[in-house]
């Protein structure tokens, strides 16, 4: 039972904003995950919601109680850390065992409590090892089993699956959502990894320079994005962002090409934002624009089309089975329910 | 095989520095101690004895018992004393902040001033009519007032040892800031979001990543104090009677003073015992940290 609030939080070192003035309010029980380009201040934030580092201004609150005077100690939260932060000189079962210990666990709790959080995440062979005998990805998962041993009020992951081989984060992701679900245990989230992100959020907020740009649901962020950032960041491929005016209802891009209907006023500059699986590729001459193929790549579920649109390269997804060469000519045709429009200057969104 | 005699060659004057300095005198000293070695007494450095020299300091001589004794109580509070507070300095210093470069400075000058200045200047400070002690207890603790500190057996004793850790804390915590600096952040971090309390944080967490380094503090802390002889010789010169002679003192005075060349040397050829194993200890932990 603890909702998180944050407000007014900023965080400077000297000049440098790390944080700049975030109010965030995080629900009791919610997945919020935060994203965001390296150093824009994930970790910071994260480390002001544990006691590690002290807010230059702002409050933190957890469940009903102001906690930027408590110590790291009586925040009940449980962390892993980026960098995993594992007692060297401990064997694994000591590390888990820790926060039980330190808390007063009684004796006969702790070793069926390490040993299920250390099957959780497939350690159990390694219960006896030092830290330093074990591969980065096995080292993560002590960091994982450390913080999930516990039932804290709150859960801070740092990236906590950044190390893991792709088979190995799958499964351990649904884990997590898992026992995000089981435990029902209030949590924040970094990750780099955008399906992490859509997977395992109730809400995701992405950052850039210290200032969350935008907070909603995964679908919210994906498919109604704020600004062009956001847009440009969330999904993978990114968003294509290709540049033109509004004249006549028509968006026409910077070569003259009046490509399609936009419902928006006039304006001498605008970016149009089109996902690579809002196009469709098509035969020469069958498609709003023809265009010549830059790169052709096969990811094996779908198709991706680098091509060339005036000064500009374009990303679109085709289906499985379409061979095509670099140098081919295809049509592409645009998904008039799925445009996106900005404003280049104030990077915000053109609400049609 | 150029390159291998090249190599031989290269460190040959170092060889022959350390032969000249270290090994020849260790050896002349091994000869002279099995012999009558009276410096007053013409020919008796080549008239050998055996093993009665030993076996005179171990089983006829209460000085030499003596100064074992004072020698391993100074030695084991040194070492406790100068670690613990060395400890407690760098805890307090280690993590960043403005005072820091400008106290470390301030640190090291204790560690600058030689043993025998440190002996000299407590000894004044430690004089009944004018010393400083004096006239602060005078003020502070008036039954404190003129007392002889260097004339009582324990008191003396105290201020060898008072004098011998304020000269070394300083060196020992810059040791151990630096020891400090290599036990990783994340760590401690851990320990705190962990739930643990500052003192659990320091024994489960900083202790055993700091113990190598605390291990060759303690070493290295024991082999000076084993050896100490500045200090003592003009602070008290062994006295009042023999209260603080430590053994390298006894060693100085029976060749030195007394003429007894050969005695002194198998004494200082006992010491060497203790001396070797902790030479190898600290070199075991000097070697095995740099394994890592
Ligand atoms: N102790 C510090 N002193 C000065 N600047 C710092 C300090 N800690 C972090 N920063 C800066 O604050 C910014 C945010 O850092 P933070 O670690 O929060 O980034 P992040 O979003 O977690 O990035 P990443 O994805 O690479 O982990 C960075 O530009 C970093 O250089
Ligand atoms: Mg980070």
């Amino acid at each position: 039972m603890a909702e998180i609030k944050l407000s007014n939080l900023t965080k400077r070192w000297g000049d440098f904003v790390g944080v700049d003035n975030q109010s965030l309010h995080i629900n009791d029980r919610e997945f919020l995950v935060l994203l965001g380009p390296s150093g824009c201040g994930k970790t910071t934030t994260m480390r002001m919601i544990a006691g590690l580092e002290d807010p230059t201004s702002g409050e933190i609150w957890i469940g009903d109680r102001m906690v930027n005077d408590d110590l790291p100690k009586d925040r009940d939260v449980a962390m892993v850390f980026q960098n995993y932060g594992l007692y060297p000189h401990m064997t694994i079962f000591d590390n888990i065992a820790y926060p039980l210990r330190v808390r007063g666990t009684p004796k006969a709790d702790i070793k069926p409590r390490v040993e299920k959080a250390a099957e959780q995440v497939e350690l159990t062979e390694f219960l006896h090892r030092k830290p330093k005998a074990l591969s980065g990805g096995q080292r993560q998962r002590v960091a994982l089993a450390r913080a999930i041993v516990r039932t804290p009020k709150v859960f801070l992951m740092d990236e906590p699956l950044s190390n893991l081989d792709a088979k190995l984060r799958v499964t351990m992701r649904a884990e997590l959502k898992h026992l995000s679900r089981a435990l029902q245990i209030t949590t924040v989230y970094v990750t780099h990894d955008q399906i992490e992100a859509m997977t395992l959020a109730d809400r995701v907020a992405v950052m850039k320079n210290g200032i969350i740009q935008q907070l909603g649901t995964p679908d919210e962020i994906y498919n109604d994005p704020a600004n062009l950032f956001v847009a440009g960041f969330i999904g993978s491929p990114a968003m294509n962002l290709i540049n033109g005016s509004i004249s006549g209802g028509m968006f026409v891009t910077t070569g003259g090409t009046r490509l399609v209907p936009v419902k928006a006023l006039d304006r001498a500059k605008a970016v149009l934002g089109v996902r690579a699986d809002d196009m469709d590729v098509h035969e020469e001459g069958q498609g709003d624009i023809d265009v010549k193929i830059y790169a052709f790549e096969n990811t094996g579920e779908s198709t991706l089309l680098t091509v060339q649109w005036g000064a500009q390269r374009v990303i679109a997804r085709g289906d499985r089975h379409l061979r095509k060469d670099q140098d081919d000519v295809v049509g592409i045709s645009l998904n008039q329910d799925h445009l996106y429009l900005f404003d280049p200057e104030t990077e915000n969104r053109i609400r049609m | 095989m150029r390159d291998n005699t090249l190599k031989y060659l290269l460190v040959l004057p170092a060889v022959i520095v350390v032969f000249a300095t270290a090994i020849w005198p260790l050896i002349e000293a091994a000869r002279l101690s099995f012999t009558v070695g009276r410096l007053n007494r013409p020919g008796s450095l080549e008239r050998y004895l055996g093993w009665e020299n030993y076996v005179w300091a171990i089983l006829e001589e209460p000085a030499f018992w003596n100064s074992v004794w004072v020698t391993t109580i100074y030695t084991l509070l040194t070492v406790g004393l100068t670690t613990v507070f060395a400890l407690g300095l760098a805890m307090l210093l280690a993590p960043g902040g403005r005072l820091r470069s400008a106290a470390q400075t301030l640190l090291i000058l204790p560690f600058a001033m030689s043993p025998a200045l440190i002996g000299v200047s407590f000894r004044f400070m430690f004089n009944p009519e004018f010393g400083l002690f004096d006239a602060f207890f005078g003020v502070m603790i008036p039954p404190l007032a003129d007392v002889s500190w260097l004339a009582d057996p324990k008191l003396a004793f105290a201020v060898v040892v008072m004098a011998d850790v304020w000269g070394w804390i300083p060196f020992l915590t810059l040791v151990l800031i630096g020891g400090l600096a290599s036990v990783p952040r994340d760590t401690v971090e851990a320990a705190q979001v962990d739930g643990a309390s500052g003192w659990r944080v320091f024994k489960d967490v900083t202790l055993p990543q700091l113990a190598p380094v605390l291990a060759v503090v303690v070493i290295l802390k024991s082999i000076f104090s084993l050896k100490t002889f500045d200090q003592v010789f003009m602070l008290t010169n062994g006295g009042p009677g023999t209260a603080t002679q430590t053994l390298s003192h006894y060693i100085y005075f029976n060749g030195m003073k007394y003429g007894q060349i050969g005695y002194s040397a198998s004494v200082a050829w006992l010491m060497v015992i203790p001396m070797i194993f902790l030479t190898y200890a600290y070199a075991k932990f000097v070697f095995r940290k740099a394994d890592q």
